[in-house]
């Protein structure tokens, strides 16, 4: 700042900043955090304890069979779409519950660290092969494959679609009637 | 008076928020926020970030046709280069356009006996573009078309197999990419661009110019991390320029507020073909730094759009492979209404007069030598095109007076046979047939905002005049956020054209403006 003129003002819009911010609400306007989950040692908990890390919600309803140590297959006797099934699991929970299930640990996508950052693409890839491949496998999904398409290729971001701790979304269908289930 | 306005536009709650709310309290942005106020333009100087975040001779807004053909031509020229994009993927319209690129004389039209000529098209642009065109503009593009379209095949490597007609042309001059998309060409620019070492950053959205005393711009203020469509996402950060900004954040199609100050009648009645980032927060930045605007109330609507899908859709690659082959009907009167083959503000004010859906049909010889059997088959699975055995069913189907309309069609084929419409001369093709054979195939048609013909003013060097009629110094233009090259209609695969042409010029300049610091 070059002169004293210049500081009083800053000073003196700070605090209106601060004040309008303020009565305005504006603390409040912050972007909302989803509320997770209670976080200690979630890693330990196993999949299928739903409560163990879900204490103040309940997210199986309450005449479900129990779960208990069951894997992602034995679900999958029940979730599957189709009438008297009690259809997929996918875009029920989060992408990361569908992966524990599957005995993916947190440290498999993140590796062992203490703060999590965001998991890059090539980890997904990693353990789901390459894209091409992937694609291959989901030649058949009408309307048409999500993994290839005249824009993208096959190199579109899994993590554009595919949510590990939210609910997942269909790039697509900004501009496609593709009606997607995205797991 | 700029000054002043942009202080009161600025100065608005959200922006306070923005400035206080959480991280971006950080000095850097309580300095930006100081900015905004009505300042003199000493004040404004002082404004400018003591620290960047980053520093490179050129930044170019957006990762489009135009700013990648800026981009690596700026990066060619020494420069070190980077490409900001606000969205999740780069690209913008570009990787979903239809990938037709208009160019004038070259060894595709010969191959297919075509003979044509850039002061044809030039002449094809300035006639369709109601003489509005600004004409130093409109040359440049037809004159280079040819240039920049053999660029991106020899330097690029992007691959055009197919001659197509666009409505207003006077010749089959669009060049079809190999996968009828401009991804063919948008997707190499990109990975020339990465090979050459052009940084390319996305999820980043330009929020304002910066500009030191002399109105110089020396660099852009963004919010990195940013998540589409929430203004309040990411956090800010400042990018100096040493040499130039290139702007080439493409249209405002889907901008329906500011579509609206222009075009009143461009409500949320009307879709939009074009991405959902096809706002125009960064035409209006540059207007905030001093940059004159023109033509804004052009905004094209695509005729050939269908309202039983969504976004762009199959319909258009079935019309307009259909025009001059087939004809377009009435609903409510079962005639022709006008000229298949005219262009797209004639026929889509012609729609829109008529206040409903209208129809677009072929018989099974104009549909099976026109029509790519993928569009068709999508098409139909999606329920936007209907296959018919005999006409009385098509005319059902759509209430459409039997009557009159089995004896339009005859009056269409008598047309057809003597290769003159004494009705709407619409242009018939050599190779066209009497619509006789069934099957027959139909789809409604409702227009969608598709193009917007104005927005910056620029000069044949691509840098952005002023409101001194003066360029403003540092920043240069290009592609679908300039305006005058088009004047009251874009014909189809001019657009190409157009960016590459001027996305080049731009690139090539900027890299060439002395680093102010
Ligand atoms: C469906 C469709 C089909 C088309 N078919 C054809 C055709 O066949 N032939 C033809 O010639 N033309 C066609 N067009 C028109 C043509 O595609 C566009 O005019 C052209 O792609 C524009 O290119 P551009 O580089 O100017 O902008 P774009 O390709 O739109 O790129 C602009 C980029 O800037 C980004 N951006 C915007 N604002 C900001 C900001 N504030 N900060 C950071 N980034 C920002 C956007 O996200 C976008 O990625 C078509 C258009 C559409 C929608
Ligand atoms: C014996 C059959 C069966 C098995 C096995 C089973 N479920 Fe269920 N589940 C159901 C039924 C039935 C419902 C209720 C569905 C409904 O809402 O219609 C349900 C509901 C749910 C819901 C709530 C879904 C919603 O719509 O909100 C979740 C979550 C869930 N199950 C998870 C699981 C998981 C995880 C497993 C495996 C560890 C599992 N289930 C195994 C039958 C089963
Ligand atoms: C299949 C891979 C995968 C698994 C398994 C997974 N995550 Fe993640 N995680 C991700 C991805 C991808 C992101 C980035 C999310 C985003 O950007 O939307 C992420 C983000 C996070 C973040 C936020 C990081 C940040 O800075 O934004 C935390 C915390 C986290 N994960 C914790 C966990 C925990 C705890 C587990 C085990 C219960 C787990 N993750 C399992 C993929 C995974
Ligand atoms: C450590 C290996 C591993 C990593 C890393 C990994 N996955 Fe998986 N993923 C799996 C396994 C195992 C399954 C279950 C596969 C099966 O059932 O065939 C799975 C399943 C999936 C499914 C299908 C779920 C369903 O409903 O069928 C999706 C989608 C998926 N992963 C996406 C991702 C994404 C995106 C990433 C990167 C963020 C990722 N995965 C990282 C191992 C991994
Ligand atoms: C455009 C959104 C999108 C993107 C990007 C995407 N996927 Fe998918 N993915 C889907 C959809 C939709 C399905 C479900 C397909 C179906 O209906 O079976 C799916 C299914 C899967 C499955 C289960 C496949 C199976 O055999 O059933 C896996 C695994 C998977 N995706 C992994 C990935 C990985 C890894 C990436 C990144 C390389 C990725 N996906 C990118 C949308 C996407
Ligand atoms: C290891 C801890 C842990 C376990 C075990 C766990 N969850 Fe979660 N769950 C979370 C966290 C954390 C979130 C927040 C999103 C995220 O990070 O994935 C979440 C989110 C969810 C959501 C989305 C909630 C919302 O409000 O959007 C559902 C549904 C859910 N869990 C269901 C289940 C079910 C059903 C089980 C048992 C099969 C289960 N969870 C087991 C930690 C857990
Ligand atoms: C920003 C808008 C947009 C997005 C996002 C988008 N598309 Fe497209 N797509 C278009 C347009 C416009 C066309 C060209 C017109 C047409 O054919 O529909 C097109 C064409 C296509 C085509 C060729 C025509 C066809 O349908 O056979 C395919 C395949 C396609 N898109 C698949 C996808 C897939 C898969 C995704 C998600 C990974 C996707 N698109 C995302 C706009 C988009």
């Amino acid at each position: 700042m070059k002169n004293k003129k210049t500081k009083k003002l800053l000073l003196a819009v700070s605090l209106i900043l601060f004040l309008v911010a303020l009565l305005s609400g504006g603390i409040d306007a912050a972007p909302k955090e989803k509320k997770a989950a209670p976080k200690a040692k979630a890693a330990d908990v196993k999949a299928w304890d739903c409560a163990g890390c879900h204490k103040d919600k309940k997210v199986l309803p309450d005449s479900h069979v129990p779960i208990k140590e069951m894997p992602y297959e034995g679900c999958l006797v029940c979730h599957i779409p189709g009438e008297k099934n009690a259809g997929t699991l996918r875009t029920k929970i989060p992408g990361s519950h569908l992966h524990a299930l599957k005995g993916v640990k947190c440290a498999q996508c993140h590796g062992k660290v203490k703060k999590p950052a965001p998991v890059e693409m090539s980890k997904c890839v990693a353990c789901h092969g390459e894209t091409a491949k992937l694609a291959e496998k989901t030649a058949k999904v009408k309307p048409q494959n999500p993994h290839e398409s005249p824009h993208y290729g096959t190199s579109a971001d899994c993590n554009l679609c595919h949510h590990q701790h939210a609910k997942s979304e269909n790039l697509c269908a900004q501009c496609h009637k593709f009606d997607y289930i995205v797991p | 008076m700029k000054k002043d306005d942009q202080s009161e536009k600025t100065l608005s709650r959200r922006n306070f928020l923005k400035t206080t709310g959480g991280v971006a309290a950080t000095a850097a942005a309580m300095v930006g926020g100081l900015n905004l106020l009505p300042a003199k333009a000493e004040a404004a100087c002082d404004a400018l970030p003591k620290k960047w975040d980053d520093t490179y001779d050129v930044v170019v807004i957006g990762s489009g046709f135009a700013g990648l053909a800026a981009a690596i031509e700026a990066k060619n020229a020494g420069a070190n280069v980077l490409v900001i994009d606000k969205m999740v993927l780069h690209g913008g319209n570009s990787i979903i356009n239809g990938g037709d690129f208009c160019a004038p004389g070259t060894k595709l039209q010969q191959e297919n006996g075509v003979q044509d000529s850039a002061e044809l098209m030039l002449k094809d642009m300035l006639r369709v573009g109601a003489y509005l065109n600004h004409p130093d503009l409109a040359k440049m593009v037809a004159f280079n078309a040819k240039g920049a379209l053999e660029w991106t095949e020899s330097y690029i490597g992007a691959k055009y197999t197919k001659l197509n007609f666009h409505g207003g042309h006077s010749v089959k001059r669009a060049h079809g990419t190999i996968n009828s998309s401009g991804s063919e060409l948008v997707n190499k620019e990109l990975a020339k661009a990465k090979e050459i070492g052009v940084k390319i950053q996305l999820r980043t959205k330009l929020v304002k110019f910066l500009s030191n005393k002399d109105g110089r711009i020396v660099g852009v203020e963004v919010r990195k991390d940013y998540k589409f469509p929430d203004d309040n996402s990411g956090k800010a950060a400042f990018i100096k320029a040493k040499r130039a900004v290139v702007l080439s954040s493409g249209g405002f199609s889907r901008d329906t507020r500011l579509r609206q100050v222009h075009d009143p009648r461009l409500t949320d009645r009307f879709e939009s073909t074009n991405q959902p980032g096809a706002t125009g927060e960064a035409l209006l930045a540059a207007c905030m730094a001093g940059a004159m605007d023109v033509q804004m109330d052009w905004i094209q609507l695509g005729p050939w759009t269908s309202p039983d899908e969504k976004g762009f859709g199959y319909v258009p690659l079935f019309c307009e492979r259909l025009v001059g082959y087939a004809p377009m009907i009435n609903p409510k009167t079962g005639k022709r209404f006008f000229k298949e083959t005219g262009n797209r503000k004639e026929r889509a004010d012609a729609i829109i007069l008529i206040g409903d859906p209208v129809i677009i049909m072929g018989d099974s010889y104009a549909v099976n030598k026109q029509i790519f059997p993928m569009a068709l088959q999508k098409g139909m699975e999606a329920g936007a095109i209907k296959k018919f055995d005999t006409l009385e069913a098509l005319a059902k189907e759509y209430n459409i007076p039997v009557d009159v309309f089995l004896k339009e069609i005859e009056r269409w084929n008598s047309y057809v046979e003597k290769k003159k419409d004494d009705d709407f001369d619409c242009m018939i093709f050599k190779d066209a047939q009497p619509t006789v054979a069934g099957p027959f195939y139909a789809a409604r048609l409702w227009p969608k905002v598709h193009h917007t013909m104005g927005g910056l003013n620029i000069n044949t060097d691509a840098q952005v005049i002023g409101f001194d009629f003066k360029p403003v110094k540092g920043l240069y233009a290009a592609g679908e956020v300039t305006g005058g090259v088009h004047g009251a209609v874009r014909l189809g695969g001019v657009a190409m054209a157009d960016c590459i042409v001027f996305g080049r010029v731009a690139g090539t300049n900027a890299a060439k403006e002395k680093p102010w610091g």
